[in-house]
Formats: C-alpha cells, sequence, structure tokens
C-alpha cells in the first residue's frame, strides 16, 4: 500500500472536534482515488496527514498509524525519505508560491532545486510539466500577476515537476474554468497508472469521470469506501449532499438508489 | 511607493547581490564618518544620481516621502526653535542617506538572485531563504494592507481623503494586518514544505549570479573608502 492509515484521529491544536475519527483505509497506486465530504469533513487534513505536514507543521494531535510509501511521515526518518516523493496541491494556489521566484519558470523549477536535481535535468522536468498543463505561455510571467486559474495550473505543473510517487491534489480544479478542470481530469488517470494519486474534491460531476475509488468522510469519519458508483450513489452520499448532480436529479424524481451518477448512466438506468 | 524589488535591467539590477548589500552597509558607515554636514548631503545626492542611472526614480520618491516629516521636524527643533540649522542638515542628510540606500537595494537586488548567491557561498538553504525573506517582509505587509483597505473600502470604511481620516482608517486595518500576518507564516510554512523545502539534500541554485570582476573591485572599493573615511575620521 502506498498510504496506509490504521485508527487515525486527528485534532487541530485549540480545536474542540476531532477532524478525524478512527479512519482506517489503505490507498495504493492504479486508479484515481477520491475523497469527499461536506466542509469541515476532514479531507483536506486526510491529505495533510499522509503528507506528514499535520501535525508537523500545522501543529496538533495524531492518534493511530499513518504509512506513506513505508514511512511514518510524522517521523524525522520519514520526513527525510518522504521529501520529493510526496507532491501536494493545496487548494489556494497563491498561498503555496514559494515567495522566491519572479517568473513562472522559476517558481516551477523552485521544487526540483530544493531535491538538489542538476540543472539539466530540472530545466527538463519544468519543460515537460509546463508544456503539459499549457502554461508555456506564462513562462516569463510573474507568478504574482497571473489569475487564480493560471495560478493553479502552474502550482500543478511545479508539484508534477517533483516527479512524486504520490499525488496529493486538494481540490486541483476549483480554480480552473471548464476547459482547465478537463485537462486536469484527464491527466489524472495516466498519472494514476504508475503513481498514487488521492484527489480531495466536491466537483463530483467531472471527479466521478475519472475516478476508480471513492473515501467518503462525514465529519471526520469513513463513512464508505469503495467503487464511486456505489459509494457516490447510495441514499446516504445523496442526502448528505456530497453526489453528482444527476444523482441529485434522480433522487428528486423518486427514483430508488443506487442513483446514477452521470448522464449516461441516468439514460442506461431508465432505458434510454 | 516601492519598499521592495522592483524588475528591472538598470545598473544596480546587473550587480552581484552582494555588491548591492555591500553598498547599502557602506552607506551607513560614510553617512556617520563623512565630514558633516556636506558628507551625507553629498552623500544622499550621488545616491540619488545612482538611483536614476538605474531607472529607478520611484524609488527616490518613497526616500522623499519617508524622509519629509524627519526633515520636518529636525527644522522644527534646530531651525525654527534652535539655531543650529548644521544640525539639521547632518541628521537629515544621514537619514536620507541611510533610507535611499536600503530603498535602492530593496528595489535592484532580487530574492531569489539573493538566495542563489548566498547558496554558492554554502549558507544552509533555511538562512538564506530566511534572510531573503526578511527584505521581502515589509512589501509583503504593504500588499496585504492594500488588500484588506481595498476589503474596508468595498465595505464603506473611508479611507481616502485628509490625514485625520486616513489615520483613522489604520485603526481597523491594524488587526486582520497582524493576525494575516500570523497566519501567513503557518501558510508559507506547509507552503515551503510541499515544495521541498528542508530536505536533505543540498539545493540547486538555479541561476547563480555571476560574481564579475567589477563586482568585486566594486565590493573592495567600498570597502576601503568605508574604512579609509573611518581612519581619517578617527586620526583626525
Amino acid at each position: 500500500m502506498s498510504i496506509q492509515f490504521e485508527s487515525l484521529s486527528f485534532r487541530y491544536p485549540g480545536s474542540g472536534s476531532e477532524a478525524l475519527r478512527g479512519v482506517s483505509a489503505g490507498i495504493d497506486a492504479g486508479v484515481v482515488t477520491l475523497v469527499t465530504g461536506m466542509l469541515g469533513a476532514g479531507c483536506s487534513t486526510l491529505l495533510l496527514v499522509a503528507a506528514g505536514l499535520a501535525p508537523r507543521v500545522t501543529g496538533g494531535d495524531r492518534q493511530g498509524v499513518v504509512r506513506t510509501l513505508g514511512h511514518d511521515p510524522e517521523s524525522q526518518e520519514g520526513h527525510h525519505a518522504l521529501a520529493g516523493r510526496v507532491g501536494l496541491l493545496l487548494p489556494t494556489p497563491w498561498t503555496q508560491l514559494s515567495g522566491m521566484s519572479y517568473t513562472v519558470r522559476d517558481e516551477v523549477a523552485f521544487g526540483p532545486a530544493n531535491l538538489g536535481w542538476k540543472r539539466d535535468q530540472i530545466a527538463d522536468a519544468v519543460d515537460q510539466m509546463m508544456a503539459l498543463m499549457r502554461v508555456e505561455d506564462l513562462a516569463q510571467r510573474d507568478p504574482r500577476t497571473l489569475s487564480g486559474g493560471e495560478l493553479q495550473r502552474v502550482m500543478f505543473a511545479a508539484v508534477a515537476a517533483m516527479d512524486p510517487d504520490v499525488f496529493l491534489l486538494d481540490e486541483p480544479t476549483i480554480e480552473l474554468d471548464p476547459r482547465g478542470a478537463r485537462l486536469v481530469y484527464d491527466l489524472l488517470p495516466q498519472l494514476a497508472e504508475d503513481k498514487t494519486v488521492v484527489i480531495a474534491s466536491t466537483d463530483l460531476d467531472r471527479a466521478v469521470e475519472v475516478t476508480g475509488r471513492a473515501l467518503l468522510l462525514d465529519r471526520g469519519r469513513l463513512v464508505a469506501d469503495g467503487d464511486p458508483r456505489e459509494v457516490l450513489g447510495s441514499a446516504s452520499a445523496a442526502s448528505m449532499g456530497c453526489s453528482t448532480t444527476i444523482a441529485g436529479i434522480m433522487r428528486s424524481a423518486g427514483l430508488e438508489p443506487v442513483y446514477p451518477l452521470t448522464v449516461h448512466a441516468a439514460l442506461r438506468r431508465l432505458g434510454r | 511607493m516601492i519598499l521592495g524589488f522592483v524588475p528591472g535591467t538598470g545598473a544596480l539590477h546587473r550587480l552581484h547581490p552582494f555588491t548591492g548589500l555591500s553598498l547599502a552597509g557602506a552607506v551607513v558607515v560614510l553617512a556617520f564618518a563623512l565630514p558633516a554636514p556636506g558628507g551625507a548631503i553629498g552623500l544622499s545626492a550621488a545616491l540619488a544620481v545612482l538611483g536614476l542611472w538605474s531607472r529607478l526614480p520611484r524609488v527616490l520618491r518613497t526616500a522623499a516621502v519617508f524622509a519629509a516629516p524627519f526633515w520636518l521636524f529636525l527644522s522644527l527643533i534646530h531651525v525654527v526653535f534652535g539655531d543650529d540649522p548644521t544640525r539639521a542638515l547632518t541628521v537629515g542628510g544621514q537619514i536620507t542617506a541611510i533610507l535611499l540606500g536600503f530603498l535602492l537595494v530593496l528595489a535592484s537586488v532580487h530574492p531569489g538572485r539573493l538566495v542563489d548567491a548566498l547558496l554558492e557561498k554554502r549558507v544552509p538553504f533555511s538562512m538564506a531563504y530566511l534572510f531573503a525573506a526578511t527584505l521581502q517582509a515589509v512589501p509583503r505587509l504593504q500588499a496585504r494592507a492594500g488588500i484588506i483597505l481595498d476589503a474596508q473600502r468595498c465595505r464603506g470604511l473611508p479611507v481616502n481623503g485628509p490625514p485625520w481620516r486616513r489615520a483613522r482608517a489604520v485603526v481597523p486595518l491594524t488587526i486582520p494586518l497582524v493576525l494575516g500576518a500570523l497566519a501567513e507564516v503557518d501558510q508559507r510554512a506547509i507552503a515551503l514544505e510541499s515544495r521541498g523545502v528542508g530536505t536533505p539534500a543540498r539545493r540547486t541554485p538555479l541561476a547563480p549570479p555571476e560574481d564579475s570582476a567589477l563586482d568585486r573591485s566594486i565590493r573592495v572599493s567600498l570597502l576601503i573608502l568605508s574604512a579609509g573615511v573611518v581612519l581619517i575620521r578617527v586620526i583626525g
């Protein structure tokens, strides 16, 4: 397993309640794994814990076992072993800027440079990922002048340029227009062929098209884990609002669960 | 107002970051060691010319805005209510020269280049980053204050107009500015950790600035000049 949680609980400092409560799950490469839930469900916290940033940077109290690529990310040994092997994309790309770069190209190169790569290797990775995310035209722009969508694509390129084994993507399309979001979602299954890809997203209409597994969190508890069609098409997911627009419509129309999640699935279900 | 790096290709921008920092250091020494009041005034004038030559006229305006209150109070104390205009010229000149020196260096030294230059000298990345980030602290706060003021203006708070009205706008600005800055520390820590900072590997300087013979000779000249002026001052 690339990522393993066993009875994981987490509480932020000064918080009266736990952000995660007894979560147990294993995540591996091969399919895109979706983590979803209502606001405050703990999806972002789960990614921060897997990346080792919670509680090491955020503070707080973690209970239970976490193994990322076989290491405890909270330990010093794990921190060093996982350096550059776990790529975390934050939902607020402007807070992920290095603050040291005055061009987009330098910003994308910031991560690989920190990993001590050779300059040629950095240049190749930067060129490749900027092309992949279609941000080559922005190469000489000041990152602070980019729009939210441009910045999110740049930060995706910046994380991918580090060539991590695990991608932890927190709302990777929240700033993107439909075309930009499509670009990212088309890329994720390719990435997941040999990397572990976890996305925390509430953009379920698009996410369900590329995910092979869904984890549904409710106030810190893992309430469902499995095939997205079953997890997100369930009555409980639909009643929580953690399903697709189509599933919501089918539920309103009085259809019995499991609700279809996409237009195609709905048409099949309705026999058309 | 210009309180941070301004992209450009002027003379100061082309210098090695250490040369810029040496200039700022030498200005502090020379402002106090050169004969008063002409030395500090002349130094300010020389820096103003350097700023214009380096295509940083807005930095001169910023320095003038900051220096103006000092000149006003010095004039009141030493000229209007006192009888020592030389003292006013000396202190005013020193303040202006130091302000100009630091603002010109801040505007022309790219933090990324400074980090790369420090890494070339085997300074640990954490220290290099901390040093460069410190130079950016004021422009960051300035930008954050602008965002908060815009937000408050959107909600109907008058932030323009006469000085007393602007002063009143400072109070509701302070708390979000301070709390926001503290929250940014956490965000920055997460951002840097997620970008490979803190790994055991030694960071690769992406484009280490060239430390040319001209840069080295400027630094040596500034050192000799500063030491010489101090020596003459002590002996004399």
